[in-house]
């Protein structure tokens, strides 16, 4: 009953759909871009279906895969230098309709996410919003649990430091005004 | 655990349910009678609960059914148009192997995922056996490279050159002959003064160009591989990703210039 199992295994990858698209979303800001990720992924999945442990939920298994394609892309535009094909500019960002509405806060906490390094961004959001815990997260992104450690800590603390300065940015305006 | 003192390091277990029950009231007059430590927590609790809330939407939003389609595999496979990602690595198989290559990975042949994965997980088993064993990792030891890599070279069809690691901090173990998938493959093994050790699998297998990273599903070491036709070479081992990328990309861009590919 070959195909009976692999029903059940998409069933069980389609419930993590939701989880992989906030996860890429909070990576990389761009909903369309996000999807594509999550695409990416789900297809590459598909095709190492015999990686995954029959009996253990998928979701480990997707986002490890996930993150793989997320920090390869990233290594490879890094090394070409090509960080404008990513919507990582803020008022690019602006100039997508949100679908609710963004407040002014909630921007300067995606654009201050979206400026920490890639590594340690995806550590952040995956303690911070995805609820792993460092054990989890660390298997997941393949690194020691120490350097995840230090990652979710260096990684508030330069998003502090952000939205800091953006505060400041923010006092400076309305006094000119 | 009585007189364990706090840093802000703490803060962040704390926050993320990673410290222990018993070191928590402990932790909680730590906080107390340090108010810049207070301060500091108070604040990443209220960015983290930022964080937290900004995307909540997102676990709501109707799934897309080109997502859906994916996974029941009736979709349109590969849009590569949107994918950026690939995009890029099509741009650099353009620069690398001229239009023809180019075509041949945009069009999405299926991208030889099944092929990447064969050899990535061949350079994986290998990795594991060999960089595992203490003693005798290698066949022939890494102190004559040319006797070496002769030997590689001519039992694997290939010409070979032991990439120099030592900027990256690998010293050349050794080399051995491996099996690859139907055929032989070199595998060279390196250490640094840690004792981390990496290898560098080379193969005459290969089908299309495409280059990734694989690990297994269970974890484990990170593969790092190329492959063009009749060419293969995956860079294995369990560094830091952006280290392993360092060293991936110098032993294979040696490899390239040392087999007269680039």
């Amino acid at each position: 009953m070959r195909s009976a199992v692999m029903d059940e295994k998409k069933a069980a990858i389609l419930q993590e759909i939701p989880r992989l698209r906030r996860y890429a979303r909070a990576l990389l800001r761009d909903r369309d871009s996000a999807d594509d990720l999550v695409q990416d992924s789900l297809e590459r999945a598909l095709v190492r279906m015999d990686n995954w442990r029959t009996g253990e939920s998928p979701r480990r298994w997707l986002f490890t895969i996930m993150h793989h394609l997320f920090i390869d892309q990233m290594r490879k535009v890094s090394r070409r230098g090509e960080a404008s094909i990513l919507p990582l500019d803020a008022s690019e960002a602006l100039a997508t309709p949100a679908t609710q509405a963004e407040s002014v806060a909630s921007r300067e906490i995606v654009d201050a996410l979206q400026q920490i390094s890639p590594d340690r961004r995806a550590a952040l959001v995956m303690v911070a919003i995805e609820g792993f815990s460092y054990a989890e997260a660390a298997t997941m992104l393949g690194v020691p649990a120490g350097t995840l450690m230090s990652r979710i800590a260096r990684g508030r603390e330069e998003l502090r430091g952000l939205l800091d300065d953006q505060a400041r940015r923010r006092a400076i305006r309305i006094v000119e005004k | 655990m009585n007189a364990r003192s706090f840093t802000d390091r703490d803060i962040h277990l704390a926050l993320d349910g990673e410290l222990p029950e018993d070191e928590r009231a402990a932790y909680q007059m730590w906080l107390e009678a340090n108010p810049d430590m207070k301060a500091k927590s108070l604040r990443y609790a209220a960015d983290n609960a930022a964080l937290r809330n900004l995307f909540v939407g997102v676990l709501e939003e109707p799934v897309p059914s080109r997502l859906e389609a994916a996974v029941n595999g009736d979709g349109p496979k590969r849009k590569e148009a949107a994918q950026w990602w690939r995009m890029a690595a099509a741009a650099t198989l353009l620069i690398a192997g001229g239009l023809a290559g180019y075509l041949a990975g945009a069009n999405g042949i299926g991208f030889g995922s099944d092929d990447d994965d064969r050899m990535a997980e061949l350079a994986i088993a290998a990795h594991q056996t060999f960089a595992a064993d203490k003693n005798r990792p290698v066949e022939v030891d890494g102190s004559d490279q040319a006797y070496l890599t002769g030997w590689l070279s001519k039992r694997t069809g290939l010409t070979l050159v032991a990439p120099d690691l030592t900027k990256n901090g690998f010293e050349l173990l050794g080399g051995r002959l491996v099996p690859a998938n139907g055929t032989t493959a070199a595998l060279m093994l390196y250490a640094d003064a840690e004792g981390n050790r990496i290898s560098v699998y080379v193969t005459t297998e290969g089908t299309e160009r495409s280059k990734g990273t694989y690990t297994l599903a269970s974890g484990g070491p990170e593969a790092v591989y190329w492959q063009d036709k009749g060419y293969g070479c995956a860079i294995v081992g369990t560094l830091p990703p952006e280290q392993m990328g360092v060293v991936a990309k110098d032993a294979y861009k040696q490899l390239l210039a040392g087999a007269g590919l680039t």
